[in-house]
């Protein structure tokens, strides 16, 4: 298992650079530069632009530019952003921990939303109350999230007024206080549901599908005729192996975690990474917009290889070596 | 049996989700019905709004004359900051407006954008020596007393080499920047103080704006001491604590979401009303409902946004005067960046009679009704009416929208219909088609009032084709006369100080347009001469008339419009009073329910 994880980890090196060279070019191919777009001519002036562009090295080679970066870049210097004049890694820590927030609250809506509903609807397939949550579940996938979350501000903010329509907290209260806190989680909750409403649908609906498939196997059969409860055998025997495929996701929510949602965030003016990525290809803020694109990819390599060992822990069958 | 019941429950989803759908989209529908009916009686709108400062008055009497004391205003703001709260450093308009909030300089410009004095007094006898008398007695927010000590380390670190913000233009012009800024010297020549509350500024030669383009906002020392010019503009004292000289200091600040602010006791200039300002970031889609449940005060909003923050019983629409015009541009040739001139001259659009003709063709009212909910107006010049500098129609040609006269002179310039097609060929008889392009970002709007504009040429007879380019990528090609830019749609903003030089003059990078006459550039030297104009406005204002009546005979562009600016505020604020340089003093303002 080790020496697997270790080949894993050290493969993810090739890739890394090749998507840094990727990414790289492509962003400096995209046109203009964090100079460049419109011109307030009373705030800004030509020789201004152009010393910039030659302090910053913009107008070197491309390859120059890449081989600058990436020197620094192993050496865990990441820059400093063009746009908030600020090194990179502390705007990124600035705003991981918002989004870190936002991530395991939208998650634990989903897992808890998911089992629940999912192992209802597996155990009781095709009554009224699986149709419902089928059709809940097709509505949650359907809807855009910039949909889902205008609409939550609309209905529950506006309408309601039960939930703050912006920001990640009260500016006013002091901070460490309890009512800090319940702030900071009033501020979250529904972002976090709007951002979980995708997978919580999906998750349901593979869990279900499994459950029922599950059902009809002999092992159940078995523990049927043995005398096992039903509640037993649905909530021990069933749920263990239909919990598998979920497994493949979690991976990929540990990346969801950190990388932020870049529409929710941004429709709640909630400040987190998602934010952060979406202004920086905007502005074209090459160090920021690298940094991201960095940690994204390193995660999302990261996520899989957390998915493949998870499978042999959950699955002994599947254990790799 | 089963199938059928389960078939059942998709219809009644579907049914449901329909609803929920077809209630989104009605929305937008209706939304979309809204501008358009209010496009019809914008003429009445506008009315009503001219009269805005009446309005504003009208609010001051209904709530009785004495401002009240206390209670927390939010004011909105439609993007996110990029939380460089310095005037030395900022970068986009969302800072600035913060910052105003609680910092101020030592000169402020009337509704007539003439420098007042604010912190400091001036005299000069020839414009090119300047004293300055500082106010005594007023503090910074962290207790400090502002001295003219403030102002010079906001100078010179401005002109370090260090400095990594847009402002040193701002700074060149004083006597001995240069070589400080090469470090041939360790202070800058040309300012000398006399004592505490006395400088005297030299600038390198003596100009008619030379006040007005100088940097007159002053730096708080004691909060930058320590820290090297080159990580100012990322430093806690413009980051996180800023420092300033106004009616409201900086309590709190959640970067990228809001700013806490809070009365500043020791204020030299009158007494702030409000407990609190709260700064809040709204995204754009939240505004109105924001507006309309009383979550926000005040914020700025697009035009189009008007007519429906005009319906609502709990915010008031405020309009005065912009300062951007905007433009349909023509390449008329191609500019070398290294030798700073034009090189070669494009004769597809030179035809006078042409460009006269496109002009005569467009509606302007009808089309700025459309898109800007009338919060506009045609304008035949590239100065916006509200500046002092501006010429009165009076004495320009006014180009009402006429396609008859836009046939006959294209008729007289040659460009007939010669092959039946429908479509004018040029002079020679060859296909002619016009090449307009227009700035994309991603809003359907933009796109559709870019073929408007192309509906009005193809009603004359000119082919005409629309590219939409991306933002960037467009205003890369036209700063590089890329080929494919013939005809473009732009903007400029202008500043206190009316020289339009590097927006006009023929060796401008930003003279898109690549517009070259002698004597056009003659009148705006002139206009900067100190030995023509001396220090009379007047003779000032004359020779940019002259200059207005020759670019709009020459229309190297058509001038489209000019936009008022659109804000809103809650009925429950008093004291708030806009012009064309802004909003008045925060400490003015007021909760008056």
């Amino acid at each position: 298992m080790l020496k697997y994880t270790l080949r894993r980890i050290l493969g993810m090196i090739p890739m890394l650079f090749l998507i840094s060279v990727v990414v790289f070019t492509l962003a400096l191919a995209m046109p203009g530069d964090p100079f460049s777009g419109e011109i307030d001519p009373n705030n800004t002036d030509p020789e201004y632009i152009e010393e910039m562009r030659e302090k910053l090295g913009l107008n070197d080679p491309i390859h120059v530019q890449y081989g600058r970066w990436i020197t620094n870049f192993v050496q865990g210097d990441f820059g400093k952003s063009t746009r908030y004049k600020m090194p990179v890694s502390d705007l990124i820590a600035e705003r991981m921990p918002n989004t870190i927030f936002l991530g395991v609250t939208s998650l634990a809506i989903t897992y808890i939303l998911a089992f629940a509903m999912g192992m209802y609807a597996g155990r009781r397939p095709y009554t009224p109350g699986d149709h419902f949550i089928g059709g809940f579940n097709y509505f949650g996938l359907a809807i855009p999230s910039y949909i889902a979350g205008v609409f939550a501000i609309y209905l529950f903010s506006f309408q309601l007024g039960w939930i703050p329509f912006q920001g990640s907290v009260d500016i006013t209260l002091e901070k460490g206080t309890l009512d800090y806190w319940i702030s900071k989680i009033h501020h979250v909750i529904t972002p976090a549901i709007v951002l979980g409403l995708l997978s919580t649908a999906s998750y349901t609906q593979f869990l279900r599908n499994d459950i029922i498939e599950n059902s009809r196997k002999d092992f159940v059969r078995t523990a049927r005729a043995k005398g096992t409860p039903e509640r037993k055998i649905y909530n021990v025997h069933i749920l263990r192996n239909s919990v598998i495929p979920l497994i493949t996701f979690l991976g990929f929510d540990i990346v969801t975690l950190v990388n932020g949602a870049i529409i929710t965030e941004a429709i709640f003016t909630y400040p987190g990474i998602g934010q952060l990525f979406l202004s920086s290809v905007t502005n074209q803020d090459y160090p920021v917009l690298m940094t991201l694109t960095m940690m994204f990819s390193f995660l999302v390599l990261l996520g899989n290889l957390i998915a493949d060992i998870l499978y042999g822990v959950v699955d002994p069958r599947i254990r790799l070596d | 049996m089963k199938n059928k019941k389960s078939l059942y429950w998709l219809l009644a989803m579907l049914l449901g989700l329909s609803l929920v759908v077809a209630a989104c989209g009605g929305d937008e529908a209706s939304d979309t019905d809204e501008t358009d009916n209010t496009t019809d009686n914008t003429e009445q709108n506008d009315s009503t709004d001219t009269n805005d400062t009446s309005n504003d008055s009208d609010e001051n009497q209904s709530d009785s004359n004495e401002p009240k004391k206390g209670g927390t205003m939010v004011f909105g703001v439609d993007s996110e900051p990029e939380g460089l709260f310095n005037w030395a450093f900022y970068g986009i308009v969302t800072d600035a407006d913060i910052i105003s909030l609680f910092d101020e300089g030592l000169i402020e410009y009337d509704e007539n954008l003439k420098p007042q004095p604010n912190l400091a007094t001036w005299e000069t006898e020839d414009n090119k020596t300047f004293t300055f008398k500082f106010k005594e007695g007023v503090k910074w927010h962290n207790g400090d007393e502002l001295t003219v000590h403030d102002w010079v380390f906001a100078l010179e670190t401005i002109a370090h080499p260090d400095y990594d913000g847009p402002r040193y233009a701002n700074v060149q012009t004083i006597e001995g920047a240069e070589a400080y800024r090469n470090g041939e010297a360790d202070s800058i020549s040309g300012v000398e103080v006399i004592d505490d509350y006395t400088i005297k500024i030299t600038f390198d030669k003596a100009r008619v704006n030379n006040l007005t383009n100088l940097w007159t906002y002053p730096m708080n020392r004691t909060a930058f001491e320590g820290i090297p010019v080159a990580e100012m503009s990322g430093s806690d004292p413009v980051r996180r604590n800023p420092v300033g000289l106004g009616p409201y200091k900086v309590e709190n600040i959640i970067p990228g979401e809001s700013v806490e602010l809070v009365p500043f006791e020791d204020y030299w200039n009158g007494e702030p009303k409000l407990d609190k300002i709260i700064v809040k970031v709204v995204d754009r889609s939240s505004v109105l409902g924001a507006l309309e449940n009383g979550e926000i005060d005040f914020i700025t909003v697009h035009p189009s946004m008007g007519p429906q923050v005009e319906k609502m019983n709990n915010a008031d629409l405020v309009t005065y005067p912009g300062l951007a015009y905007y433009y349909v541009g023509f390449k008329l040739g191609k500019f070398d960046n290294e030798s700073l001139e034009i090189v070669e001259k494009y004769d597809k659009y030179a035809n006078k009679n042409l460009r006269k003709a496109m002009y005569y063709a467009i509606d302007r009212e009808t089309w700025i009704d459309a898109f800007f909910s009338g919060y506009g107006k045609p304008v035949n010049r590239p100065v916006p009416s509200a500046h002092w500098i501006a010429a009165d129609d009076s004495e320009l040609n006014t180009y009402p929208y006429d396609p008859e006269k836009a046939k006959q002179l294209l008729d007289e310039a040659g460009y007939v219909d010669v092959n039946g097609d429908g479509w004018r060929e040029d002079p020679n008889g060859d296909e002619f088609v016009v090449k307009f392009s227009h700035y994309d970002v991603g809003d359907p709007q933009y796109e559709a009032r870019a073929k408007a504009l192309t509906q009005y040429w193809n009603d004359i007879g000119l082919k005409t084709e629309l590219d939409m380019v991306e933002v960037n990528l467009y205003y890369e090609m036209i700063e590089k006369d890329n080929p494919e830019i013939e005809v473009f749609y732009g903007g400029w903003g202008t500043g206190a100080d009316p020289d339009p030089s590097a927006l006009w003059k023929s060796d401008a990078l930003w003279n898109y347009t690549r517009y070259d006459n002698p004597e056009s550039d003659q009148l705006l030297d002139d206009a900067l001469d100190i030995d023509i104009v001396g220090t009379s406005d007047e003779k000032r204002k004359d020779l940019y008339v002259e200059w207005q009546k020759i670019v709009n005979e020459d229309l190297p562009m058509l001038y489209i419009t000019e936009l008022e600016e659109t804000v809103a505020v809650s009925k429950r604020m008093g004291g708030m009073e806009f012009a064309v340089s802004g909003w008045n003093n925060p400490v003015e303002w007021y909760i008056a329910e």
